[in-house]
């Protein structure tokens, strides 16, 4: 079948009014799911799985993807107004976007996120119809050698989010990583800092972890001092993003879209990594380097596209190997599997016209979600003018509903409150939070690969440079290494 | 007040208001904890089960992911909430018959839970990369003996991490802790990509787990532990190759209570799941799956699992793969 | 300095010698207690365990490790650089007296009472307490709007993620909503 004939096949799947009305109501219930902190796109998209049961196999699946990409877009909206990300690839996004809310610019952070999300959305989707095959191959390369070697090179993205002082966010990251090793060990099955509570045996949930390091400071900070925000222009989020700033951070969206894809065809990675590391990217090639983290209008605009750009590259696995990349796309293989579909080489044989109709309504979504985005913004921006000593007690309950609805566990609301405490002092000390939580999402799977790497191998450490895609990692990992060290003796100097 | 009386407390809060209601149970939604995270074979299970299910009881069922520590979260949840019918649990051979036969550590044993029934089996199915030269049992053997074969699972103390050794041992390896290498991954999606890469030789699984690989030929399967073949798997079964042992080797998803829960209560969720299974939606997404669905009443549940629990502890005694720390 | 200058009610205004001086020697004593009690006492690794690298305990220890150079590292910036550059921001957030300390401990009360309280009366009671309890903790300037949104935000709370998300809410012994 030629590609003519192929895209006619997509388009009188997908050529019917049920289909697009699916992929809207879809973005609808992401944005929401998404901007409520606990429920995540995650499981907004669990949620919706059972509705698809009944449907026709496309209308199902466009479902699924708009939940999945609207969740993403939408976990961005608490991120910036409440400093709660609604769902974790959203965590970067509060770096610069709360900041920007509490000057005011509620209003111009949110618009951009949209924008990066939308455009990175649709060079993911170009990405997944172009590069599909190809990409998928190379990502078959990627065993626990080469992901070691992967994580460590993304490990130096703390020396990106530290702030002032590497040795802090050094302190910070350790931190997280320590926490992480709570639960079972994974060769070996034994206990490691469980103390015998089966609770702790799952190890601690991140999103917990996530919601006490950010939002929970912010509520006992305003416990110390309950006038510290009068005076500052919080008000009203009037502001609008103008195209000039879209312009400004384009390479950073472009970039950090690309980054997104990458990491996104790559099993196992996820969106947060790639958030972060796209932050960390246009931070370190920025000109106004110094005010990222304080509120810097490309700062938003990096981590959404970071983000959005993982959204569409996450089906390149799935369609092409069957292989789903993150917990999301392992619920939307559920429903292919539901449908009699099997994803994998031979469905581009045997069902190339709901691939086709997938590509399509993909396209289509990255306007969609422009739409039901802007909506949602205006709906959602009032929140910037609640009095800050009447949201906070809010946000702290549903903070409360949100994390124990994330794993059914009251367990986890005291990990959230301790976790608190934690991300508060560490706030009082000025250590970072961002290097804490990019170490506890890394840490266990930099020790897992580098395990099972030795465990392939026998205890040779040779297996860690087995390959070129091991090499090239290596390779940018040291440059990145020398890079940070030069950079940091160099600011010394005057100081001493 | 310690953490861990946490878990018990608010598994009583949930289980609250019991006793002289118990005439017209159900009175009220039943909370239903699956331990295991959304999208998984547990999950889709329950939630497809929840429907006919829920018209069958007639009250609302609240289904709740509980995940964590390869099942023992959820399960322990249910260990200590109130024995009322109203805090019941999603049981999978994971959490049930491998995890009490490997984990000295588990903080629950199979006589905390009464099951009230399994309604699901799925065949076990081995299978390699097509391009590994492997073509049979045989083949893997005979590489085994030949040392650097390594299988991959989805975690220490899961089906897949006992049914790689029960395999190799039952094939005649005799030491297949330290002729094979296990290593484990995180979930059964990133294990049978393990096999998929190159990371492991084999690896095995429920068969619905690898059906999409092995029509795509991306990998090979080389037998199913069942009695009869399953469908789209073309290979010989095991009491094709002489080793009717192995069809004690099968996943299962039931239901279970709290140990003590009463008989009246035991009972109703037998004819519920009776009603329940004969929904033909039901059975149609379950089978499409490569699920097999058999109704067992409380007692054969029971029968069954402490069955396959007895074989897998002779096993884990055996090789020595007891974890202790 | 000392670590311990900084008594309970003082304004802990710092400069960044005195912070790393700090958290430096914090780190190293966290690491030297994860290696020497929390490690071996927590950390359990089966006896058979063939190469010490697979063992459970190597990357705790290697953590540990790390843990200990960056605080001889923080101390070493305290002691041989000038950093005693005062940060504006600390000056600007101490509030006098003893209030702020009364009101964190007060806010950990909360927060251990929510817990108690959670399994017991349920979710959507403890939480309109937690937030009634808090507003007025923040000395909030909106009393009456305080208590409608205290027994509002969580019914409606409880409304989306009982009956549209369809999480088991713990409800508590006493009163259970629909």
């Amino acid at each position: 079948m030629s590609l003519m004939d192929s895209l006619a096949a997509g388009f009188a799947l997908v050529g019917n009014v049920e289909a697009f009305f699916m992929l809207f109501c879809g973005l609808v219930i992401g944005v929401i799911g998404g901007a409520i902190p606990g429920l995540s796109a995650t499981m907004a998209v669990a949620l919706t799985l059972p509705f698809t049961f009944s449907m026709a196999p496309i209308n199902g699946i466009l479902l699924l993807l708009g939940v999945y990409k609207g969740g993403i877009f939408g976990g961005s909206i608490p991120a910036i107004l409440i400093k709660t990300p609604g769902t974790p690839a959203s965590s970067a996004t509060i770096l610069d976007g709360y900041p920007m809310a509490e000057r005011g610019e509620a209003g111009r952070a949110l618009g951009m996120a949209l924008y990066a999300s939308c455009t990175a959305d649709a060079v993911s989707n170009l990405a997944l119809i172009l590069f599909a095959g190809w990409l998928a191959s190379f990502a078959l390369n990627f065993g626990p050698p080469e992901f070691f070697a992967l994580i460590l090179f993304s490990l130096t993205i703390i020396a990106g989010v530290s702030g002032e002082s590497l040795l802090r966010g050094a302190l910070s990251a350790l931190a997280g990583l320590l926490l992480a090793t709570i639960g079972l060990d994974l060769v070996y099955g034994t206990n490691r800092f469980t103390f015998g509570d089966p609770n702790m045996m799952g190890g601690l949930n991140f999103i917990a972890v996530l919601i006490g390091l950010f939002a929970i400071p912010e509520i006992i900070a305003m416990a110390w001092n309950p006038v510290a925000h009068l005076g500052k222009t919080r008000a009203l989020g009037k502001s609008k993003v103008t195209l000039a700033d879209y312009i400004g951070s384009f390479k950073s969206i472009l970039r950090g879209s690309m980054i997104g894809v990458f990491l996104g065809s790559i099993p196992g990675i996820g969106a947060a990594p790639s958030a972060f590391l796209s932050y960390s990217e246009a931070r370190r090639t920025s000109k106004n380097k110094d005010n990222f983290g304080k509120g810097e209008i490309e700062g938003v605009a990096a981590s959404e596209a970071g983000n959005n750009g993982v959204a569409g590259a996450t089906l390149i696995p799935l369609l092409a190997l069957g292989v789903p990349g993150d917990v999301i796309t392992a619920i939307i293989i559920g429903a292919f599997m539901v449908h009699g579909l099997q994803p994998g080489p031979m469905m581009f044989i045997l069902n190339v016209d709901i691939i086709y109709g997938l590509f399509i309504g993909l396209i289509v979504s990255s306007v969609f979600l422009l739409i039901v985005g802007s909506v949602a913004i205006r709906g959602f921006r009032f929140v910037a003018d609640v009095p800050k000593r009447l949201l906070m007690p809010a946000v702290l309950v549903l903070c409360i509903y949100g994390v124990f609805a994330v794993n059914n566990n009251i367990f986890d609301v005291g990990v959230m409150f301790a976790m608190g405490w934690v991300g508060y002092l560490m706030m009082r000390h000025r250590i970072p939070a961002a290097p804490f939580l990019i170490a506890f999402i890394l840490g266990p799977l930099l020790e897992d690969n580098f395990r099972q790497s030795m465990l392939m191998s026998g205890s040779d450490p040779s297996i860690l440079m087995r390959g070129p895609i091991t090499w090239f990692f290596w390779t940018l990992t040291f440059i990145t290494v020398f890079a940070i060290t030069r950079s940091t003796l160099r600011k010394r100097v005057p100081l001493s | 007040m310690k953490l861990r009386t946490f878990g018990s407390v608010f598994a009583l809060g949930l289980g609250l208001t019991a006793g002289a209601a118990m005439a017209e149970y159900p009175e009220r939604p039943i909370n239903m904890i699956i331990p295991y995270g959304a999208g998984g074979a547990t999950d889709i299970s329950a939630r497809t089960i929840a429907e006919p299910l829920g018209n069958a009881v007639g009250e609302a069922l609240v289904m709740a992911n509980v995940t964590g520590a390869g099942g023992a979260t959820g399960s322990v949840a249910v260990q200590n909430a109130k024995a009322d019918g109203y805090t019941m649990l999603f049981a999978r051979v994971g959490s049930h018959s491998v995890n009490p036969a490997m984990k000295a550590t588990l903080p629950y044993t199979l006589d905390d839970f009464r099951f009230v029934t399994v309604y699901e089996i799925n065949p076990v199915a081995c299978a390699v990369r097509p391009d590994a030269g492997i073509d049979s049992m045989e083949d893997l053997i005979a590489k085994v003996n030949e040392g650097g074969v390594s299988y991959s699972s989805s975690g220490v103390g899961s089906l897949l991490h006992l049914a790689g050794a029960m395999v190799l041992k039952e094939f005649g390896v005799e030491d297949p802790l330290t002729q094979a290498t296990h290593i484990p991954q995180k979930g059964g999606g990133a294990a049978a990509t393990a096999v998929l890469n190159g990371t492991a030789t084999f690896l095995c699984t429920n068969s619905s787990a690898l059906a999409s690989f092995v029509s795509n030929n991306q990998l090979k399967p080389l037998m199913v532990t069942t009695a009869e073949p399953v469908v789209g798997f073309d290979v010989p079964t095991a009491n094709d190759l002489g080793k009717p042992a192995l069809n004690q080797l099968v996943g299962w998803t039931g239901i279970a209570g709290p140990d003590g829960l009463p008989d009246d209560v035991a009972e109703k969720w037998g004819t519920w799941m009776a009603a329940a299974t004969e929904d033909a939606t039901f059975r149609e997404t379950m089978e499409a799956r490569g699920s097999v669905i058999e109704l067992m009443d409380p007692e054969a549940a029971n029968a069954f699992i402490q069955g396959q629990y007895e074989v897998f502890r002779a096993l884990v005694d055996d090789l020595g793969m007891r974890i202790e720390g | 300095m000392r670590p311990g200058a900084f008594s309970i009610g003082a304004p802990i205004s710092m400069t960044t010698k005195s912070l790393h001086l700090r958290i430096g020697i914090a780190a190293i004593l966290g690491a030297a207690f994860l290696a020497a009690v929390a490690i071996p006492n927590y950390v359990s690794s089966p006896s058979n365990v063939g190469n010490i690298i697979l063992s459970p305990v190597f990357w705790p220890y290697v953590l540990a490790g790390l843990t200990g150079i960056v605080g001889f590292g923080l101390v070493l910036t305290a002691v041989f650089s000038d950093l005693t550059v005062f940060d504006p921001r600390d000056e600007i957030a101490i509030p006098v007296g003893h209030a702020p300390w009364l009101r964190l401990a007060a806010l950990a009360v909360i927060m251990g009472l929510v817990m108690v309280g959670l399994p017991r009366l349920g979710m959507v009671w403890t939480c309109m307490l937690a937030f009634v309890a808090c507003a007025f903790l923040f000395r909030t300037r909106h009393p009456i709007a305080a208590l409608v949104c205290a027994v509002v935000v969580p019914l409606l709370l409880y409304a989306f993620f009982a009956h549209v998300a369809g999480v088991a809410i713990p409800q508590g012994n006493f009163v259970r909503l629909p």
